[in-house]
């Protein structure tokens, strides 16, 4: 298990998970809307799937509201 | 799974940032200001941008953000900003990227309005203007330095309709650390892609074509994500935590909202609907428009016929180049004396007199009398604008009637 950070809540997660899979399991509203920074950094869209979460680090879920935010 | 990669059907069947509760198939208008949360923890996170529902029209409204998307959607954009007109648009850009000291180049000729922001307005806030012939490369590098945060271009002038080839200007600009801003009003997205011209930031009136023919007042920023933020020295920074997304950040975090330019939800409603048919406008005023050019160069009383879209244009290759063969809507003509101009205007009984572009009706306007009325002589000819020169924005009716229009007004 590896304890992460989520939106500045602790959450705890079977490591590693992929970023695609801790969208699903935080049911993120409107995934095709959102922008995700893990320890400060945005992440290109097309890399979700592959990105992989590890213990310690912070997820942020962010989303520029208007005709924005997917990268 | 079809692709649906054309223009219009892409934007037609674009889908809605949430499902409508009722299915409805056109995004209904919420004219409401302000929007109910669940909870106050719910209320923060949105508050924090961590939720993507709406608090308060100025900062966004489903409406607007429908619209927004469905142009993000046609310009493969990464941000969509809409706002009240397009020189809120200018503005609003202008204010993210600029501060005191800081300077912008671009060409003298622009629509007046711009060139009287940029030589008045903002001169009141310590930015400088630097105005270049941007078809000369030698000039603009001269011009460039470390406080250029700027280039800004007009894809077709108005009313010079003069055309600069944006790649290389691009490249200037690139080259300089410098984004390339570029008012694409009279080249909408379907005629004119922009990210593959190397333009960072679009500024539209949507005002003219997008909005369905002049049905209300509205512009738009797109924000292409492609210039490096951490090379502005104002963005840098924001581009330390927000990437691609450091310009948009600082337009809608803090100079969009705190100006309060919002486009009103029934504009959007409005220019949704616009959008769909643009491309048929577009085309059927555009071929209108190469018509009455090829007509009116036959005219012994007018002197010169000035569209991008005829050969005899010197701009016609670049402006193939960049806009097909249908490069606007819009052209100008000289008659031999003022005098004549306004008789020619007196007599018109169709075609409208009237100040804006795009339209579905065809209107004419006199620039220098009208848009250019507060400049002296030495100035309008300095920023190329003639006492003798008519400008048409050409509209959708059938060509026919308006070349008669023109016929009965010449005699």
């Amino acid at each position: 298990m590896a304890k992460i950070q989520v939106n500045g809540n602790e959450q705890e997660v079977e490591a590693p998970i992929s970023l695609i899979d801790l969208i699903k399991k935080n049911d993120v509203a409107q995934p095709e809307m959102v922008s995700v920074q893990i320890n400060g950094e945005f992440l290109p869209r097309e890399n979700f799937s592959s990105i992989l979460v590890n213990d310690g680090d912070e997820v942020d879920f962010l989303y520029f509201m208007g005709g924005g935010s997917v990268c | 799974m079809l692709k649906n990669n054309g223009f219009t059907t892409k934007l037609i069947h674009s889908p809605f940032a949430k499902e409508d509760p009722n299915r409805a198939l056109h995004q209904p208008i919420y004219s409401n200001s302000a929007f109910d949360f669940e909870s106050a923890e719910q209320m923060e996170l949105a508050f924090q941008g961590r939720l993507p529902v709406h608090s308060y029209s100025r900062i966004s409204n489903p409406t607007v953000e429908n619209f927004e998307l469905r142009v993000k959607q046609i310009t493969g954009s990464l941000n969509v900003t809409a706002l009240s007109s397009g020189m809120a648009a200018i503005s609003n850009v202008i204010f993210v990227l600029a501060s005191a000291g800081s300077n912008i180049i671009a060409s003298k000729h622009l629509f007046g309005n711009t060139y009287v922001f940029f030589e008045s307005t903002i001169k009141d806030f310590g930015i400088e203007i630097r105005f270049c012939d941007l078809t000369n490369t030698d000039e603009i590098r001269e011009n460039i330095d470390e406080k250029t945060v700027a280039v800004f271009v007009e894809t077709i002038t108005n009313p010079q309709l003069e055309v600069v080839d944006l790649k290389t200007l691009a490249r200037t600009a690139h080259e300089n650390n410098v984004p390339l801003i570029a008012d694409s009003t009279l080249t909408p997205p379907n005629v004119f892609n922009a990210k593959e011209f190397g333009v960072d930031i679009e500024v539209i009136s949507s005002t003219k074509c997008i909005s369905g023919g002049a049905t209300s007042v509205g512009g738009l920023i797109v924000d292409y994500g492609t210039f490096e933020w951490n090379k502005s020295e104002k963005l840098a920074s924001l581009a330390k935590r927000f990437g691609p997304f450091a310009f948009n950040y600082k337009l809608r975090r803090e100079i969009f909202r705190n100006l309060g330019a919002c486009m009103s939800p029934f504009a959007a409603y409005l220019q949704s609907l616009g959008l769909e048919t643009l491309q048929l406008r577009f085309e059927k005023a555009a071929r209108n428009c190469r018509e009455l050019a090829g007509f009116l160069e036959t005219v012994t009383q007018i002197k010169t016929v000035n569209y991008p879209g005829t050969i005899s244009s010197p701009f016609y290759e670049i402006s193939k180049r960049q806009f097909g063969e249908f490069p606007g809507a819009m052209l100008t003509f000289d008659f031999a004396t003022r005098d004549d101009c306004f008789a020619f205007l007196n007599k018109l009984e169709l075609i409208k007199r009237a100040t804006n572009v795009y339209d579905n009706k065809t209107l004419i306007i006199h620039p220098a009398s009208t848009i250019y009325c507060d400049f002296d002589r030495e100035t309008r000819e300095n920023l190329g604008v003639s006492d003798l020169t008519l400008r048409l924005s050409v509209g959708i009716e059938d060509v026919e009637d308006l070349k008669a229009d023109i016929i009965q007004a010449l005699i």
